[in-house]
């Protein structure tokens, strides 16, 4: 899935191995996990004053055309019109401390607030590039959204050495793919969290339970057949004219075959699924009644 | 995979001796300056917890890398008003076998750890830890433990935070923040869990946790790149991220691993109520033989002063006899707890089937 807005660059790829230097096939895509966007933002949040963007580290792991990005770590650096510094022990030190959680996590790139690419972004790669060498590395350009009439979104660019002497602070950062990408478990954290925006408060209770889960989405549901219901009508009605695609798409989904749901399963499966309920409250019950049985005295 | 509950809790017996000395630089490790003003709001029980969106996804990700081991890691946050805001969290390393070694690294890692995160402005100090489960039972004795040293040592007493793998997966990702109540602490405080004390303090499995209400608070930076993903893009550009239905899906997740770990707790349980019975047996026995020892030596004596003898004098029963202590009943309160905690979490995904069974029968019958 896209992140950000979609922008008109073609990615080619090389056939050849000139642009990125070692690397047998080029990086084709880069995919991120909310953790590491949630941490971006937290960091761009917790920013001095002082500090127009923030940068850290990217941790993940990489195939030969892909680099998945799992985690991130915020490092420090200050920038100022004549210098900029990076605290190269600080992103040794957490370097260090994450790899002791999770060693299969490796440095593959770096992050950066706001949607800039300048002479210190260069330079900045230059150096994750050392940490990251012989392979690739990627820099994630998130744009929070907060200044200007910029969208949010995120891009992500390798670099290519230009001119005729490469030096460190010139370079071409190239635009690569950059998708969001998150398992099960962390889409149900994601649809918690989205769950919040609906109501005009930040905060949502939890635990929520599974039947509550259900409920809304049993709700959602109805609400998109009503929906599409009041549109085939409208079309019926001659009032909208009618989208061929959308037809498309309506028959596949409503045409599927619900025959194994045949009578005898249903029953079947439903004593199936009582039992189980059943012998779930005996032993819980039983849990209970032994667990208060301990507090009887023996005379 | 199938860990039995019992080899769960032999190796996490260690965790206890580790989990002191991490415990403790935390509790120096605040500031001077910060101390004041935490002391002032001190008095404010903590009464709900607010959990960052960026805490919720960090979680998730370590317990899941973390399978089909236990996510362990610590929370940082404020207190504030007698609500806890936990705004950032990290991950404590896996702890090995080598326990001396692994205590230090552990202290060590944290301390490092706090000081960085310092360093970029995030917040440092430790609220409480979270915990991975799978299936609701999160009853254990590292557990409760581990809490049981950060009541001690953190204000207001620290929180855990227990987020269920299984049940994220199946579509509903779960936080629940617990803490141990006041009985269980005074009954730990005077060490012993025998029949006795657990009646003195009315301990039961539900007793020994209470849970604390929990939100869930995006910020709203947060909020609103949330708001741009979810957001369809023009000219049919789907989301970065559509609605979800799997929830929906009628096939029932892990009802047989559910049964399975329902059997091996049930079966953890028996042979700890047997252990129980046969130390309760042995003191009976022993205490049958002091009685009898006492008897007849009055009886004796009894005697010996009928014929005029001076009486022999009246041994020390307990030096004579090593009447073992009565047992701790921790473990298999515990073990019940975590057989309530599987049948919940059974029942309740059995009640989901059954409503979407008749929801998706409905459907077809239409």
């Amino acid at each position: 899935m896209p992140l950000g807005p979609p922008s008109s660059a073609i990615h080619l790829q090389s056939v050849s191995n000139g642009g990125t230097a070692n690397s047998s096939r080029t990086v084709q895509t880069v995919t991120i996990h909310p953790v590491a966007l949630f941490s971006i933002l937290d960091h761009y949040l917790r920013r001095t004053d002082a500090q127009e963007r923030v940068i850290g580290t990217l941790l993940g792991t990489r195939t030969e055309t892909e680099i998945e990005v799992r985690n991130c770590f915020a490092v420090l650096h200050s920038e100022t019109s004549e210098q900029v510094a990076v605290d190269m022990e600080y992103h040794r030190t957490m370097y260090e401390l994450h790899q002791k959680v999770n060693p299969k996590e490796v440095i593959v790139g770096w992050y950066s607030t706001g949607s800039d690419l300048n002479t210190y972004s260069a330079l900045i790669h230059n150096f994750y590039t050392h940490d990251t060498a012989p392979h690739p590395t990627v820099h994630v350009a998130m744009n929070t959204g907060v200044q200007g009439d910029e969208k949010p979104g995120v891009k992500a660019y390798l670099s290519s050495p230009v001119g005729v002497f490469a030096k460190p602070e010139n370079c071409v950062f190239i635009p690569v793919p950059c998708e969001l990408r998150f398992n099960d478990a962390e889409r149900s954290g994601l649809d918690l969290l989205t769950s919040s925006l609906e109501s005009t408060s930040l905060t949502t209770s939890s635990p929520r339970s599974d039947l509550e889960v259900l409920e809304r989405s049993i709700k959602t549901v109805m609400e998109m057949l009503d929906r599409v219901l009041a549109y085939v009508r409208a079309v019926l009605a001659g009032e909208r004219e009618g989208d061929p695609a959308i037809g498309r798409y309506l028959m596949d989904t409503l045409g599927t075959s619900t025959e194994g749901l045949e009578k005898s399963g249903f029953a079947s499966s439903l004593q199936d699924t009582l039992m189980i309920s059943y012998l779930a409250n005996l032993v819980r019950a039983q849990a209970e009644v032994s667990a208060r049985l301990q507090l009887v005295p023996s005379v | 995979m199938a860990t039995s509950m019992a080899a769960a809790l032999a190796a996490s017996l260690p965790a206890p001796q580790s989990a002191p000395t991490p415990a403790a630089p935390i509790y120096e490790a605040i500031p001077a300056s910060m101390s004041k003003v935490i002391d002032i709001e001190a008095e404010i029980p903590v009464t709900n917890i607010q959990l960052d969106g960026l805490v919720v996804t960090k979680i998730m990700k370590h317990s899941r890398d973390a399978q089909p081991g236990v996510a362990l890691g610590l929370l940082l946050g404020i207190d504030m008003d007698g609500t806890l805001e936990i705004s950032n969290s990290f991950p404590m390393p896996h702890v090995n076998e080598d326990e001396e070694k692994s205590t230090k690294s552990l202290a060590r890692y944290q301390a490092s750890m706090l000081r960085s995160l310092k360093e970029v402005q995030a917040d440092d100090s430790v609220v409480g830890f979270y915990q991975s489960t799978t299936l609701g039972a999160f009853y254990n004795q590292a557990l409760v433990d581990l809490q049981t040293i950060h009541q001690e040592k953190l204000r207001h007493g620290g929180i855990v935070i227990v987020h269920d793998v299984p049940q994220a997966a199946r579509g509903n990702a779960s936080f629940r923040a617990f803490r141990l109540t006041k009985e269980y602490l005074e009954a730990h405080k005077k060490g012993k869990f025998n029949t006795q004390s657990l009646m003195e303090h009315r301990l039961t499995f539900s007793t020994i946790i209470e849970e604390v209400p929990l939100k869930i608070r995006s910020n709203p930076l947060l909020g609103a790149f949330l708001q741009t993903l979810t957001a369809p893009g023009e000219s049919r550009v789907p989301a970065a991220l559509p609605p979800s239905f799997s929830n929906l899906d009628l096939t029932p997740v892990g009802l047989t691993r559910n049964l399975e770990r329902i059997l091996e707790a049930v079966d953890d349980y028996k042979t700890e109520e047997g252990n129980l019975a046969y130390l309760s047996r042995q003191i009976a026995r022993e205490r049958a033989r002091a009685d009898a020892h006492v008897a007849k030596r009055k009886e004796e004596n009894v005697q010996r002063v009928a014929q005029g003898l001076a009486p022999l004098p009246e041994d020390d029963v307990t030096r004579l006899f090593k009447i073992p202590p009565e047992p701790s009943r921790m473990e298999s309160m515990l073990l019940l707890g975590q057989i309530d905690a599987y049948a919940k979490s059974l029942a309740e995904t059995s009640s989901t089937g059954l409503v979407k069974m008749y929801a998706a029968n409905a459907g077809a019958s239409v």
